[in-house]
Protein backbone atom coordinates (compact mmCIF):
# COMPACT_ATOMS: atom_id res chain seq x y z
CA UNK A 1 0.00 0.00 0.00
CA UNK A 2 2.86 2.60 1.13
CA UNK A 3 4.91 1.17 -1.15
CA UNK A 4 2.73 1.32 -4.27
CA UNK A 5 2.14 5.38 -3.28
CA UNK A 6 5.68 5.79 -3.52
CA UNK A 7 6.26 4.03 -6.76
CA UNK A 8 3.22 6.15 -8.05
CA UNK A 9 4.62 9.20 -6.30
CA UNK A 10 8.37 8.78 -7.64
CA UNK A 11 8.70 5.97 -10.20
CA UNK A 12 5.73 7.02 -12.48
CA UNK A 13 7.56 10.05 -14.19
CA UNK A 14 9.98 7.66 -16.07
CA UNK A 15 7.99 5.08 -17.83
CA UNK A 16 5.91 8.44 -18.61
CA UNK A 17 9.33 9.84 -19.82
CA UNK A 18 8.99 6.77 -22.08
CA UNK A 19 6.12 6.44 -23.31
CA UNK A 20 6.14 10.47 -24.43
CA UNK A 21 9.95 9.21 -26.31
CA UNK A 22 8.18 6.57 -27.92
CA UNK A 23 4.99 8.63 -29.20
CA UNK A 24 5.77 12.02 -30.10
CA UNK A 25 2.14 12.34 -31.15
CA UNK A 26 0.62 11.68 -27.81
CA UNK A 27 -2.44 14.28 -27.36
CA UNK A 28 -4.27 15.49 -24.79
CA UNK A 29 -6.96 13.94 -23.10
CA UNK A 30 -5.38 10.65 -24.48
CA UNK A 31 -4.32 8.45 -21.10
CA UNK A 32 -2.51 6.32 -23.28
CA UNK A 33 -0.76 7.57 -26.41
CA UNK A 34 -3.01 6.66 -30.05
CA UNK A 35 0.03 5.66 -31.76
CA UNK A 36 3.73 4.91 -31.49
CA UNK A 37 6.17 6.11 -33.90
CA UNK A 38 10.17 6.45 -34.09
CA UNK A 39 10.87 9.63 -34.83
CA UNK A 40 12.58 10.93 -31.48
CA UNK A 41 14.69 7.58 -31.88
CA UNK A 42 15.72 8.65 -35.21
CA UNK A 43 16.59 12.62 -34.01
CA UNK A 44 18.81 10.94 -31.60
CA UNK A 45 20.52 8.74 -34.02
CA UNK A 46 21.09 11.51 -37.03
CA UNK A 47 22.30 13.37 -34.02
CA UNK A 48 24.00 11.05 -32.35
CA UNK A 49 27.36 12.61 -32.54
CA UNK A 50 26.65 16.50 -31.41
CA UNK A 51 24.35 14.48 -28.60
CA UNK A 52 27.56 11.86 -27.48
CA UNK A 53 30.10 15.08 -27.84
CA UNK A 54 27.70 17.05 -25.11
CA UNK A 55 27.73 14.12 -23.00
CA UNK A 56 31.17 13.56 -23.00
CA UNK A 57 32.34 17.30 -21.68
CA UNK A 58 29.55 16.85 -19.24
CA UNK A 59 31.04 13.60 -18.06
CA UNK A 60 34.84 15.11 -18.59
CA UNK A 61 34.47 18.42 -16.66
CA UNK A 62 31.75 16.99 -13.67
CA UNK A 63 34.39 14.31 -12.87
CA UNK A 64 37.25 16.78 -13.46
CA UNK A 65 34.92 18.88 -9.97
CA UNK A 66 34.63 15.55 -8.47
CA UNK A 67 38.60 15.53 -8.79
CA UNK A 68 39.24 19.41 -8.17
CA UNK A 69 37.13 19.14 -5.22
CA UNK A 70 37.97 16.08 -3.55
CA UNK A 71 42.07 17.00 -3.42
CA UNK A 72 40.86 20.58 -2.00
CA UNK A 73 38.48 19.03 0.71
CA UNK A 74 40.62 16.46 2.23
CA UNK A 75 43.24 18.02 4.53
CA UNK A 76 39.84 20.70 5.61
CA UNK A 77 38.26 17.93 6.70
CA UNK A 78 40.50 16.46 8.75
CA UNK A 79 40.98 19.58 10.44
CA UNK A 80 37.46 19.80 10.84
CA UNK A 81 36.65 16.48 12.11
CA UNK A 82 39.77 16.07 14.46
CA UNK A 83 40.19 19.83 15.60
CA UNK A 84 38.69 21.84 18.38
CA UNK A 85 39.67 25.34 17.72
CA UNK A 86 37.92 28.78 18.92
CA UNK A 87 35.48 29.61 15.93
CA UNK A 88 35.26 26.23 14.56
CA UNK A 89 31.14 26.77 13.81
CA UNK A 90 31.53 30.02 12.09
CA UNK A 91 34.09 28.21 10.06
CA UNK A 92 32.02 25.66 8.81
CA UNK A 93 29.25 27.94 8.50
CA UNK A 94 31.50 30.24 6.17
CA UNK A 95 33.41 27.30 4.25
CA UNK A 96 29.42 25.65 3.58
CA UNK A 97 27.98 29.26 2.39
CA UNK A 98 29.05 28.53 -1.30
CA UNK A 99 26.67 25.53 -1.27
CA UNK A 100 23.59 27.65 0.46
CA UNK A 101 24.08 30.92 -1.11
CA UNK A 102 22.34 31.74 -4.67
CA UNK A 103 25.19 30.96 -6.85
CA UNK A 104 24.40 33.72 -9.01
CA UNK A 105 25.21 36.23 -6.62
CA UNK A 106 29.27 35.30 -6.84
CA UNK A 107 29.05 34.10 -10.57
CA UNK A 108 27.98 37.55 -12.26
CA UNK A 109 30.26 39.46 -9.60
CA UNK A 110 33.20 36.92 -10.46
CA UNK A 111 32.15 36.95 -14.58
CA UNK A 112 34.20 40.19 -16.03
CA UNK A 113 37.42 38.97 -13.59
CA UNK A 114 37.01 35.44 -15.32
CA UNK A 115 36.98 37.25 -18.79
CA UNK A 116 39.84 39.13 -18.03
CA UNK A 117 42.24 35.85 -16.83
CA UNK A 118 40.83 34.39 -19.71
CA UNK A 119 39.14 31.48 -18.09
CA UNK A 120 35.28 32.60 -19.35
CA UNK A 121 34.05 30.42 -22.25
CA UNK A 122 36.81 27.80 -21.07
CA UNK A 123 36.84 24.32 -19.36
CA UNK A 124 38.84 25.32 -17.08
CA UNK A 125 36.41 28.41 -15.82
CA UNK A 126 33.44 26.01 -15.68
CA UNK A 127 35.28 23.48 -13.43
CA UNK A 128 36.36 26.20 -11.30
CA UNK A 129 32.83 27.61 -11.40
CA UNK A 130 31.44 24.26 -10.55
CA UNK A 131 34.22 23.30 -7.52
CA UNK A 132 33.16 26.19 -5.95
CA UNK A 133 29.39 25.51 -5.50
CA UNK A 134 29.52 22.23 -4.91
CA UNK A 135 33.24 21.76 -3.00
CA UNK A 136 30.47 21.53 0.52
CA UNK A 137 28.70 18.43 -0.15
CA UNK A 138 32.57 16.50 -0.41
CA UNK A 139 33.69 18.91 2.35
CA UNK A 140 31.06 17.72 4.85
CA UNK A 141 31.04 13.75 3.37
CA UNK A 142 34.73 13.81 4.40
CA UNK A 143 34.27 15.06 6.98
CA UNK A 144 31.37 12.95 8.64
CA UNK A 145 33.62 10.11 6.93
CA UNK A 146 37.12 11.31 9.42
CA UNK A 147 34.70 11.59 11.95
CA UNK A 148 33.34 7.71 11.73
CA UNK A 149 37.27 6.82 11.26
CA UNK A 150 38.39 7.93 14.08
CA UNK A 151 42.00 8.85 14.76
CA UNK A 152 43.21 5.55 16.23
CA UNK A 153 44.08 3.80 12.69
CA UNK A 154 46.41 6.87 11.65
CA UNK A 155 47.62 7.03 15.28
CA UNK A 156 48.72 2.99 14.96
CA UNK A 157 50.37 3.75 11.37
CA UNK A 158 52.02 6.29 12.93
CA UNK A 159 53.64 4.56 16.04
CA UNK A 160 54.68 1.90 13.39
CA UNK A 161 56.53 4.43 11.66
CA UNK A 162 53.95 5.42 8.94
CA UNK A 163 55.12 9.24 7.45
CA UNK A 164 52.02 11.17 7.15
CA UNK A 165 51.90 10.36 2.70
CA UNK A 166 52.10 7.00 3.82
CA UNK A 167 49.30 6.86 6.47
CA UNK A 168 47.18 9.07 3.92
CA UNK A 169 48.02 6.40 1.43
CA UNK A 170 47.76 3.09 2.75
CA UNK A 171 45.86 4.06 6.16
CA UNK A 172 42.92 7.01 5.32
CA UNK A 173 42.17 7.12 1.95
CA UNK A 174 41.11 3.27 2.23
CA UNK A 175 38.72 3.86 4.77
CA UNK A 176 37.44 7.32 3.37
CA UNK A 177 36.37 5.54 0.53
CA UNK A 178 32.57 5.30 1.35
CA UNK A 179 32.27 9.14 2.07
CA UNK A 180 34.53 9.76 -0.79
CA UNK A 181 32.09 7.85 -3.22
CA UNK A 182 29.12 9.82 -1.29
CA UNK A 183 30.21 12.61 -1.57
CA UNK A 184 31.52 12.37 -4.67
CA UNK A 185 28.43 11.43 -6.33
CA UNK A 186 26.39 14.48 -5.07
CA UNK A 187 29.20 16.77 -6.27
CA UNK A 188 28.73 14.97 -9.83
CA UNK A 189 25.08 15.22 -10.20
CA UNK A 190 25.76 19.05 -8.88
CA UNK A 191 27.69 19.70 -11.67
CA UNK A 192 26.35 17.30 -13.83
CA UNK A 193 22.92 18.31 -13.74
CA UNK A 194 23.90 22.01 -13.61
CA UNK A 195 22.58 24.39 -16.19
CA UNK A 196 23.15 28.12 -15.58
CA UNK A 197 26.41 28.46 -14.20
CA UNK A 198 27.74 26.52 -17.07
CA UNK A 199 25.90 28.44 -19.83
CA UNK A 200 27.25 31.72 -18.34
CA UNK A 201 30.91 30.49 -18.05
CA UNK A 202 31.25 28.19 -20.27
CA UNK A 203 29.67 30.66 -22.96
CA UNK A 204 27.74 28.11 -25.05
CA UNK A 205 31.58 27.27 -26.36
CA UNK A 206 32.01 24.23 -23.30
CA UNK A 207 29.29 21.92 -24.96
CA UNK A 208 27.48 20.30 -22.00
CA UNK A 209 24.06 17.95 -22.39
CA UNK A 210 22.25 20.48 -20.37
CA UNK A 211 22.71 23.41 -22.75
CA UNK A 212 22.16 20.94 -25.23
CA UNK A 213 19.01 19.88 -23.42
CA UNK A 214 17.29 23.17 -22.14
CA UNK A 215 16.11 24.73 -25.41
CA UNK A 216 13.97 21.08 -26.96
CA UNK A 217 12.63 21.28 -23.22
CA UNK A 218 11.75 25.01 -23.66
CA UNK A 219 10.24 23.77 -27.08
CA UNK A 220 6.53 22.76 -27.79
CA UNK A 221 8.03 18.70 -28.35
CA UNK A 222 7.60 16.94 -25.44
CA UNK A 223 8.31 13.85 -27.09
CA UNK A 224 11.82 14.72 -28.24
CA UNK A 225 12.27 16.88 -24.59
CA UNK A 226 11.07 12.62 -22.82
CA UNK A 227 13.70 11.30 -25.12
CA UNK A 228 16.40 13.58 -24.51
CA UNK A 229 15.64 13.79 -20.53
CA UNK A 230 16.14 9.72 -20.84
CA UNK A 231 19.27 10.33 -22.80
CA UNK A 232 20.80 12.26 -19.80
CA UNK A 233 19.89 9.78 -17.22
CA UNK A 234 22.29 7.28 -19.48
CA UNK A 235 25.43 8.85 -17.71
CA UNK A 236 25.08 8.85 -13.94
CA UNK A 237 23.36 5.69 -13.34
CA UNK A 238 26.02 3.78 -15.41
CA UNK A 239 28.55 5.77 -13.65
CA UNK A 240 26.90 5.11 -10.37
CA UNK A 241 26.57 1.45 -11.21
CA UNK A 242 29.82 1.18 -12.08
CA UNK A 243 31.31 2.86 -8.92
CA UNK A 244 29.18 1.07 -6.47
CA UNK A 245 30.56 -2.46 -8.52
CA UNK A 246 34.42 -1.05 -8.38
CA UNK A 247 34.06 -0.32 -4.50
CA UNK A 248 32.49 -3.83 -3.91
CA UNK A 249 35.17 -5.02 -5.89
CA UNK A 250 38.21 -3.51 -3.70
CA UNK A 251 36.41 -3.82 -0.71
CA UNK A 252 36.35 -7.58 -1.23
CA UNK A 253 40.27 -7.69 -3.01
CA UNK A 254 41.39 -6.42 0.76
CA UNK A 255 38.96 -8.58 2.58
CA UNK A 256 37.14 -6.52 4.37
CA UNK B 1 35.66 4.48 20.06
CA UNK B 2 34.38 3.34 23.85
CA UNK B 3 32.89 -0.56 23.45
CA UNK B 4 29.19 0.64 23.38
CA UNK B 5 27.59 0.00 26.97
CA UNK B 6 25.25 -2.96 26.73
CA UNK B 7 22.30 -3.80 28.27
CA UNK B 8 22.42 -7.35 30.23
CA UNK B 9 20.03 -8.79 27.73
CA UNK B 10 22.38 -8.24 25.06
CA UNK B 11 20.61 -5.24 23.28
CA UNK B 12 22.48 -1.71 22.87
CA UNK B 13 21.31 0.99 24.53
CA UNK B 14 20.77 3.81 22.58
CA UNK B 15 24.20 6.24 22.91
CA UNK B 16 22.88 9.37 24.30
CA UNK B 17 24.91 12.55 22.90
CA UNK B 18 27.71 13.42 24.94
CA UNK B 19 29.10 17.02 24.27
CA UNK B 20 31.84 15.83 27.39
CA UNK B 21 32.83 12.91 25.18
CA UNK B 22 32.53 14.95 21.83
CA UNK B 23 34.38 17.37 22.68
CA UNK B 24 37.01 15.53 24.44
CA UNK B 25 40.89 13.49 24.90
CA UNK B 26 40.75 12.28 21.74
CA UNK B 27 40.61 15.76 19.72
CA UNK B 28 43.63 17.88 19.29
CA UNK B 29 44.09 21.49 20.00
CA UNK B 30 44.82 22.95 16.63
CA UNK B 31 47.82 25.35 16.72
CA UNK B 32 48.43 28.15 14.77
CA UNK B 33 50.41 26.28 12.30
CA UNK B 34 47.68 23.30 11.09
CA UNK B 35 45.53 25.77 10.17
CA UNK B 36 47.40 25.43 6.94
CA UNK B 37 45.29 22.59 6.38
CA UNK B 38 42.29 24.75 5.07
CA UNK B 39 44.92 26.52 2.26
CA UNK B 40 43.57 23.87 -0.79
CA UNK B 41 40.04 25.45 0.02
CA UNK B 42 41.10 28.97 -0.34
CA UNK B 43 41.66 28.14 -4.28
CA UNK B 44 37.99 27.60 -3.90
CA UNK B 45 36.57 30.02 -1.34
CA UNK B 46 38.63 33.26 -2.65
CA UNK B 47 36.71 32.76 -5.83
CA UNK B 48 33.79 32.82 -3.85
CA UNK B 49 34.30 35.49 -1.51
CA UNK B 50 36.06 37.64 -4.34
CA UNK B 51 32.81 37.07 -6.70
CA UNK B 52 30.46 38.44 -3.95
CA UNK B 53 32.65 41.32 -3.23
CA UNK B 54 32.78 42.11 -6.76
CA UNK B 55 28.61 41.73 -7.12
CA UNK B 56 28.54 44.01 -3.92
CA UNK B 57 31.36 46.20 -5.07
CA UNK B 58 29.20 46.68 -9.03
CA UNK B 59 25.97 47.35 -6.98
CA UNK B 60 27.72 50.97 -6.11
CA UNK B 61 28.73 50.88 -9.25
CA UNK B 62 32.41 50.19 -8.51
CA UNK B 63 34.19 47.87 -11.12
CA UNK B 64 32.13 47.21 -13.49
CA UNK B 65 33.15 44.92 -16.42
CA UNK B 66 32.43 47.95 -18.83
CA UNK B 67 33.03 51.64 -17.39
CA UNK B 68 32.38 54.58 -19.65
CA UNK B 69 35.64 55.46 -21.60
CA UNK B 70 36.77 59.26 -20.98
CA UNK B 71 34.94 60.51 -24.55
CA UNK B 72 32.20 59.01 -23.64
CA UNK B 73 31.94 61.02 -20.71
CA UNK B 74 32.85 63.81 -23.03
CA UNK B 75 29.73 63.18 -25.13
CA UNK B 76 27.51 63.34 -21.56
CA UNK B 77 27.57 59.91 -20.94
CA UNK B 78 28.03 59.96 -16.97
CA UNK B 79 27.91 57.15 -14.54
CA UNK B 80 25.21 58.00 -12.46
CA UNK B 81 25.94 58.24 -8.58
CA UNK B 82 26.90 55.06 -6.33
CA UNK B 83 23.26 54.42 -5.14
CA UNK B 84 21.05 54.40 -8.62
CA UNK B 85 21.21 50.69 -8.99
CA UNK B 86 19.66 50.19 -5.48
CA UNK B 87 17.19 53.49 -6.33
CA UNK B 88 16.26 51.50 -8.81
CA UNK B 89 14.97 48.33 -6.81
CA UNK B 90 12.46 50.33 -4.92
CA UNK B 91 9.45 49.79 -6.91
CA UNK B 92 6.65 47.78 -6.13
CA UNK B 93 7.75 44.91 -9.14
CA UNK B 94 10.79 44.40 -6.87
CA UNK B 95 8.86 43.69 -3.59
CA UNK B 96 6.59 41.51 -5.78
CA UNK B 97 9.31 39.39 -6.41
CA UNK B 98 10.92 39.08 -3.34
CA UNK B 99 7.50 38.00 -1.69
CA UNK B 100 6.99 35.50 -4.56
CA UNK B 101 10.39 34.47 -3.79
CA UNK B 102 10.03 33.34 -0.08
CA UNK B 103 6.05 32.62 -1.06
CA UNK B 104 7.95 29.43 -3.60
CA UNK B 105 10.19 28.89 -1.71
CA UNK B 106 8.83 29.01 1.94
CA UNK B 107 6.10 26.64 1.08
CA UNK B 108 7.95 24.00 -1.52
CA UNK B 109 10.18 23.91 1.75
CA UNK B 110 7.41 23.24 4.08
CA UNK B 111 5.89 20.61 1.75
CA UNK B 112 8.88 18.70 1.32
CA UNK B 113 9.57 18.70 4.71
CA UNK B 114 6.63 17.50 6.08
CA UNK B 115 6.27 15.52 3.51
CA UNK B 116 9.48 13.65 3.55
CA UNK B 117 9.36 13.12 7.20
CA UNK B 118 5.90 11.66 6.84
CA UNK B 119 7.35 9.03 3.84
CA UNK B 120 10.69 8.30 5.95
CA UNK B 121 8.67 7.47 8.85
CA UNK B 122 6.39 5.38 6.24
CA UNK B 123 9.77 3.54 5.01
CA UNK B 124 11.78 3.36 7.94
CA UNK B 125 8.73 1.28 9.17
CA UNK B 126 8.70 -1.12 5.99
CA UNK B 127 9.56 -4.50 6.66
CA UNK B 128 13.55 -5.73 5.30
CA UNK B 129 12.54 -7.01 2.28
CA UNK B 130 10.62 -4.12 1.09
CA UNK B 131 13.44 -1.58 2.14
CA UNK B 132 14.77 -2.32 -1.65
CA UNK B 133 11.92 -1.67 -3.50
CA UNK B 134 11.59 1.98 -1.13
CA UNK B 135 14.95 3.00 -3.40
CA UNK B 136 12.51 4.18 -5.99
CA UNK B 137 12.34 7.49 -3.95
CA UNK B 138 15.97 8.57 -4.81
CA UNK B 139 14.84 8.86 -8.86
CA UNK B 140 14.11 12.28 -8.62
CA UNK B 141 17.71 13.58 -6.71
CA UNK B 142 19.02 11.87 -10.57
CA UNK B 143 17.02 13.85 -12.08
CA UNK B 144 18.63 17.81 -13.21
CA UNK B 145 16.19 20.56 -12.24
CA UNK B 146 15.62 21.68 -15.73
CA UNK B 147 14.20 18.13 -16.43
CA UNK B 148 11.75 18.16 -13.00
CA UNK B 149 10.49 21.41 -14.13
CA UNK B 150 9.37 19.70 -17.76
CA UNK B 151 7.67 16.67 -15.10
CA UNK B 152 5.61 19.84 -14.11
CA UNK B 153 4.73 20.69 -17.45
CA UNK B 154 3.95 16.84 -18.31
CA UNK B 155 2.09 16.27 -15.46
CA UNK B 156 0.29 19.55 -14.18
CA UNK B 157 -0.49 21.90 -17.39
CA UNK B 158 -4.05 22.33 -18.54
CA UNK B 159 -2.73 19.72 -21.78
CA UNK B 160 -1.41 17.72 -18.95
CA UNK B 161 -1.68 14.13 -17.64
CA UNK B 162 -3.39 14.94 -14.80
CA UNK B 163 -6.15 17.14 -16.98
CA UNK B 164 -6.82 14.57 -18.99
CA UNK B 165 -6.84 11.75 -16.42
CA UNK B 166 -9.66 14.35 -14.62
CA UNK B 167 -11.52 14.66 -18.38
CA UNK B 168 -11.59 11.06 -18.71
CA UNK B 169 -13.26 10.82 -15.28
CA UNK B 170 -15.44 12.93 -16.13
CA UNK B 171 -14.39 15.50 -13.68
CA UNK B 172 -13.84 18.62 -15.86
CA UNK B 173 -15.54 19.78 -19.09
CA UNK B 174 -12.25 20.47 -20.92
CA UNK B 175 -8.96 22.00 -20.72
CA UNK B 176 -9.81 25.36 -19.66
CA UNK B 177 -11.73 24.12 -16.47
CA UNK B 178 -8.04 22.55 -15.29
CA UNK B 179 -7.23 25.06 -12.81
CA UNK B 180 -4.14 27.00 -14.00
CA UNK B 181 -1.72 25.57 -11.90
CA UNK B 182 1.57 26.83 -14.12
CA UNK B 183 1.86 30.08 -14.89
CA UNK B 184 -1.26 31.03 -13.16
CA UNK B 185 0.89 34.16 -11.25
CA UNK B 186 1.02 32.42 -8.05
CA UNK B 187 4.25 29.98 -8.59
CA UNK B 188 2.81 27.32 -7.91
CA UNK B 189 3.85 25.10 -10.38
CA UNK B 190 7.27 26.22 -9.10
CA UNK B 191 6.32 24.70 -5.67
CA UNK B 192 4.99 21.52 -7.55
CA UNK B 193 8.62 20.99 -9.22
CA UNK B 194 10.40 21.84 -6.18
CA UNK B 195 8.70 19.78 -4.09
CA UNK B 196 9.03 16.86 -5.96
CA UNK B 197 13.05 17.76 -6.52
CA UNK B 198 13.66 18.21 -2.63
CA UNK B 199 11.18 15.38 -0.97
CA UNK B 200 13.76 12.75 -1.51
CA UNK B 201 16.89 15.14 -0.21
CA UNK B 202 14.57 15.12 3.40
CA UNK B 203 13.59 11.32 2.89
CA UNK B 204 17.61 10.53 2.65
CA UNK B 205 18.39 12.59 5.59
CA UNK B 206 15.11 11.53 7.55
CA UNK B 207 15.61 7.97 6.84
CA UNK B 208 19.58 7.72 7.58
CA UNK B 209 18.32 9.78 10.88
CA UNK B 210 15.65 7.47 11.90
CA UNK B 211 17.85 4.58 11.61
CA UNK B 212 19.68 5.82 14.62
CA UNK B 213 16.44 5.83 16.64
CA UNK B 214 16.12 2.75 18.77
CA UNK B 215 12.65 1.46 17.81
CA UNK B 216 12.11 0.55 20.90
CA UNK B 217 10.83 4.04 21.96
CA UNK B 218 7.78 3.81 19.25
CA UNK B 219 6.98 0.59 20.62
CA UNK B 220 7.17 1.73 24.13
CA UNK B 221 4.83 4.48 23.36
CA UNK B 222 2.69 2.57 21.85
CA UNK B 223 2.47 0.22 24.46
CA UNK B 224 1.68 3.09 26.79
CA UNK B 225 -1.34 3.93 24.93
CA UNK B 226 -0.46 6.47 22.63
CA UNK B 227 -1.94 7.02 18.71
CA UNK B 228 -0.16 6.85 15.53
CA UNK B 229 -0.15 10.37 15.17
CA UNK B 230 0.87 10.77 18.84
CA UNK B 231 4.26 8.57 18.32
CA UNK B 232 4.99 10.71 15.37
CA UNK B 233 4.42 13.84 17.03
CA UNK B 234 5.58 13.06 20.59
CA UNK B 235 8.43 10.38 19.89
CA UNK B 236 9.63 10.52 15.62
CA UNK B 237 9.73 14.11 15.35
CA UNK B 238 11.32 15.24 18.11
CA UNK B 239 14.02 12.83 16.81
CA UNK B 240 14.14 14.73 13.57
CA UNK B 241 13.99 17.83 14.25
CA UNK B 242 17.50 18.69 13.75
CA UNK B 243 17.39 17.02 10.61
CA UNK B 244 14.43 18.87 9.56
CA UNK B 245 15.62 22.01 10.41
CA UNK B 246 18.42 22.05 8.62
CA UNK B 247 16.77 20.65 5.67
CA UNK B 248 14.15 23.47 5.87
CA UNK B 249 17.15 25.83 5.82
CA UNK B 250 18.89 24.58 2.79
CA UNK B 251 16.24 23.82 0.58
CA UNK B 252 14.08 27.28 1.09
CA UNK B 253 17.90 29.36 0.46
CA UNK B 254 18.07 27.30 -2.70
CA UNK B 255 14.29 27.78 -3.98
CA UNK B 256 15.15 31.69 -3.31
CA UNK B 257 17.44 31.99 -5.03
CA UNK B 258 17.85 29.73 -8.37
CA UNK B 259 17.04 30.06 -11.41
CA UNK B 260 16.46 26.99 -13.39
CA UNK B 261 13.08 25.93 -12.21
CA UNK B 262 11.52 29.92 -12.72
CA UNK B 263 13.45 29.83 -16.29
CA UNK B 264 10.73 27.35 -17.24
CA UNK B 265 8.29 27.69 -14.99
CA UNK B 266 8.08 31.21 -13.88
CA UNK B 267 6.89 34.53 -15.20
CA UNK B 268 7.89 37.68 -15.67
CA UNK B 269 6.12 39.87 -13.54
CA UNK B 270 6.41 38.83 -10.53
CA UNK B 271 9.60 36.95 -11.89
CA UNK B 272 11.27 35.17 -9.11
CA UNK B 273 14.17 37.36 -7.67
CA UNK B 274 17.14 35.41 -9.39
CA UNK B 275 15.21 35.58 -12.63
CA UNK B 276 14.37 39.42 -11.77
CA UNK B 277 18.14 39.79 -11.46
CA UNK B 278 19.14 37.40 -14.73
CA UNK B 279 16.90 39.68 -17.20
CA UNK B 280 18.22 43.00 -15.54
CA UNK B 281 21.94 41.47 -16.06
CA UNK B 282 21.72 40.36 -19.64
CA UNK B 283 18.25 41.45 -21.21
CA UNK B 284 18.48 45.08 -20.70
CA UNK B 285 20.72 47.64 -21.05
CA UNK B 286 24.32 47.67 -19.99
CA UNK B 287 23.26 50.38 -17.78
CA UNK B 288 20.97 48.42 -15.52
CA UNK B 289 24.20 45.97 -14.48
CA UNK B 290 24.45 48.20 -11.38
CA UNK B 291 20.83 47.68 -10.24
CA UNK B 292 21.54 43.99 -11.15
CA UNK B 293 23.90 43.48 -9.43
CA UNK B 294 22.06 45.57 -6.26
CA UNK B 295 19.39 42.86 -6.42
CA UNK B 296 21.77 39.80 -5.94
CA UNK B 297 23.81 41.72 -3.41
CA UNK B 298 20.45 42.09 -1.49
CA UNK B 299 19.66 38.56 -2.22
CA UNK B 300 22.79 37.52 -0.36
CA UNK B 301 22.21 39.82 2.54
CA UNK B 302 18.25 38.48 2.32
CA UNK B 303 19.81 35.23 3.18
CA UNK B 304 22.11 35.88 5.59
CA UNK B 305 19.35 37.27 7.46
CA UNK B 306 16.81 34.09 7.16
CA UNK B 307 19.81 32.02 8.34
CA UNK B 308 20.47 34.31 11.45
CA UNK B 309 16.92 34.68 12.25
CA UNK B 310 16.23 30.71 11.75
CA UNK B 311 19.02 29.85 13.73
CA UNK B 312 17.83 32.37 16.41
CA UNK B 313 14.25 30.68 15.76
CA UNK B 314 15.17 27.29 16.71
CA UNK B 315 17.28 28.05 19.59
CA UNK B 316 14.09 30.02 20.80
CA UNK B 317 12.23 26.96 20.38
CA UNK B 318 14.84 24.67 22.22
CA UNK B 319 15.13 26.90 24.92
CA UNK B 320 11.51 26.54 25.76
CA UNK B 321 11.32 22.95 25.34
CA UNK B 322 14.14 22.93 28.14
CA UNK B 323 12.21 24.98 30.15
CA UNK B 324 8.93 22.78 30.34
Amino acid sequence: MFLTLLWLLFGLPLPVLALWAAAPGWAWPDLWPAALGGRTAAFVLANRQSIAGALASSTLYSLAVVAVTLCACLAPARLLAFGRFRGRAALEGLLLAPALLPAMGFALGLYGTLVRLGLADTPAGVVLVLSVVSYPYMLRALASGFETMGQDYGRCAANLGAGPLLRLLAVELPLLLPAAVAGGSVVFLVAFSDYFLVQLVGGGVVPSFTGYLFPVLQSPDRGLAAMLSLVFLVVPVALFMLVEGLVLAVYRRRGM
Amino acid sequence: MPPTSRHPDGAPVPRLPDPAHASGRLSVRVSGWRMAALSPLLVLLVPFLAGVGLTAAQSLGWLLPIQYLPEQTAQGLYASDAWAGWRQLAQPHMAGSLLLGVRVAGLSALLSVAGGALLAYGVWRLPVRMQLAALVFRVPLVLPHIVVAFLAIVFWSRSGLVSAALYQAGIIGGQARFPALLWGGDGMGMVLAYTYKELPFVMLLAVASLRRLDPRLPETARMLGAGQWAVLRDVVVPHLAPVLHASFLILFLYAFGAVEIPLLLGESTPAMPGVAAYDLYFLRSLEDRPAAAALLTLLLLCCAGFVAAYVRLVAGLRGRERQL
